[in-house]
């Protein structure tokens, strides 16, 4: 691949350095950026600097570790601990699921997504079916990756009752479409080899899939949706904000009726989960390699 | 007799105590299939799952979905609702950055040459970094507001600190992979750690840097997006607004926005990326 208008194009792409030119606009953005939100009165850049502001954010500090409170703290009571545990409990249920779902969907899914797949570079291009059904995953990865977890969730939460379902399908639809992007990279990048060696022994197409491409792709796959577990976690606080349960939901109950050291247990649960699914998923990438 | 000795082999093969046949993948297999048994226990299946009534408003948001709101005043409200959702995640990332360079630098622990200071020093900033990324941004916009008021800066701030800490993991992991022949030769000519950081490493490790500060831009504009909901301006904000007046015509309208804005940036910095690879 070493034609001589390849590495013109190369040279060209080196003297106009992408790079620079986006550090450059990037500038030019952070300055207009700045200049819009240091232009609005209520910028908040002023209270930051201010003693008021500061007193505001220590009191709220000190509301947190329940300062100056009549009633016993709720991260000193065991029975706030253990309903803070059962909810926990749910929200690692929920990221599992939603684990769970992106998984199967993107395993469903990935292969017409890829853009060739071993060496069909050709057939691909006769078949106006697998052409079109690769538009039609890819489009459905960019929209699914496009819409946040919480924005799917607002609209997930509409047709099921409350709970752990929901928001773990809501989770699930958005790592759908980053996961199986990826894995539809992944197989466009396999070594075509075992394929080739596969179809020339006489393999049917069904044949070469499940022992060309499945087993080189699977490590790959499985790795990336190990870390898009350890991103769930964090976001199933977020998902139970709009309903689905789980710590989020009590997180924005406690909020709203001002139990600021309930929402300090809260928040040492969540860092907690957090915590523990990084080191079980670090763990269980080891096992994949 | 045979047959509970067949078993009890298998058991232990399910089990993984044989590495030859159940190696690691199968261990895996095993764990994640009990994982997603155990999920399924968790969910209370007494209670209908499907929100009675809800298809048709399923239908009605589908509906939607082909129809958005596109009268001139909306495009207006969603074109500025976009910008904003730029400058907020781009001044984010203007502090996200030098701050994970300054906490990615001092946790790689490139800057101490004794190691008795170095372990606890590095142990004590990678915990750090490691709270700060371990709670979700809208989590962080949530304290911010409730601290310091609503206001542009508490969403900056939100994004800041988590972004702070995931690029100063990054970035300190970066600076550790830099190859050493390189700073070696540095050291001989009697430069200190601090010229061998500054004239060795950040000039080898800023193209992935780089790469990866372009990466998190794109991930800081989804995040901005959604910080809407506790309040802080943008699109996210709109969408909540136009969802709770079940106005589901601008909800897609502004759901588009997003798609294409985030599309539009995954472009830029997967060109950036791209470049900096080849």
């Amino acid at each position: 691949m070493s034609s001589p208008t390849r590495t013109e194009a190369r040279a060209a792409r080196r003297r106009t350095s992408p790079a620079a030119l986006s550090v450059a606009a990037f500038l030019v953005l952070a300055a207009a950026s700045w200049a819009y939100i240091l232009s609005d009165d209520d910028s908040g850049v002023g209270k930051l600097f201010s003693a008021e502001g500061w007193t505001a954010a220590a009191r709220f500090v000190g509301d947190l570790a329940g300062r100056g409170s009549e009633s016993t703290p709720a991260f000193l009571r065991w029975d706030k601990w253990a309903e803070a545990a059962s909810l926990a409990y749910r929200t690692l249920a929920m990221s599992v699921l939603a684990i769970v779902f992106a998984g199967v969907g993107v395993m469903l899914t990935f292969l017409p997504a890829a853009r060739r797949l071993g060496s069909d570079d050709a057939s691909t291009a006769r078949r106006p079916i697998r052409r079109a059904l690769f538009y039609v995953v890819r489009g459905l990865f960019i929209v699914t990756r496009g819409i946040p977890e919480l924005l799917m969730a607002m609209i997930v939460i509409f047709f099921f009752s409350p709970g752990i379902v929901p928001g773990a399908i809501a989770l699930g639809l958005h790592n759908y479409g980053i996961v199986g992007k990826l894995a539809a990279e992944v197989v466009e990048n396999l070594d075509p080899r075992p394929a080739r060696a596969l179809q020339a022994a006489g393999a049917s197409s069904s044949q070469v899939l499940f022992y060309g491409i499945v087993p080189q792709a699977l490590p790959q796959l499985l790795t990336y949706l190990l870390y898009r577990w350890e991103v769930v976690i964090r976001t199933t606080i977020v998902v139970g904000f709009v309903g689905a349960g789980g710590l989020g939901r009590e997180f924005r109950l406690d909020m709203s009726l001002f139990r600021y050291t309930d929402v300090a247990l809260l928040l040492v649960w969540y860092v907690l989960l957090v915590v523990a699914v990084d080191l079980v998923s670090a763990y269980l990438r080891r096992l994949v390699r | 007799m045979a047959r509970s000795a067949d078993s009890t082999i298998s058991n232990s093969r399910l089990l993984g105590l044989n590495p030859g046949l159940l190696g690691g993948k199968g261990l895996l297999t095993v764990l994640m299939a009990g994982a997603f048994l155990w999920s399924l226990t968790a969910v209370a299946w007494r209670e209908p799952v499907l929100h009675p009534g809800g298809l048709g408003s399923l239908a009605e948001i589908l509906r939607a979905a082909v129809t958005p709101e596109m009268s001139p005043s909306f495009l207006a409200l969603t074109l500025e609702s976009a910008w904003t959702t730029v400058a907020y995640a781009v001044a984010g990332i203007c502090l996200a950055a030098p701050l994970g360079l300054v906490l990615g630098a001092a946790a790689s622990g490139v800057l101490f040459r004794s190691r008795g200071l170095a372990v606890p020093a590095v142990a004590g900033l990678r915990f750090l970094l490691g709270v700060m990324r371990a709670i979700h941004e809208l989590v962080w916009a949530w304290l911010f507001v409730a601290a310091l008021g609503l206001s542009p800066m508490a969403a900056i701030l939100a994004l800041a600190v988590p972004y702070g800490g995931i690029l100063g993991r990054i970035f300190a992991d970066i600076l550790n992979d830099v190859p050493e022949e390189p700073l070696t030769a540095l050291r001989a000519s009697g430069a200190s750690e601090l010229k061998v950081l500054l004239y060795g490493r950040l000039p080898m490790a800023l193209p992935d840097m780089l790469g990866y500060g372009f990466y998190r831009l794109e991930c800081a504009i989804r995040a901005v997006a959604i910080m809407g909901f506790v309040g802080v301006g943008g699109l996210g904000l709109q969408v909540q607004l136009s969802f709770d007046d079940l106005l589901y015509r601008e909800v897609w309208t502004l759901l588009y926005a997003i798609i294409g804005l985030v599309a539009l940036v995954d472009a830029w910095s997967s060109w950036v990326r791209r470049s900096l690879v080849t």
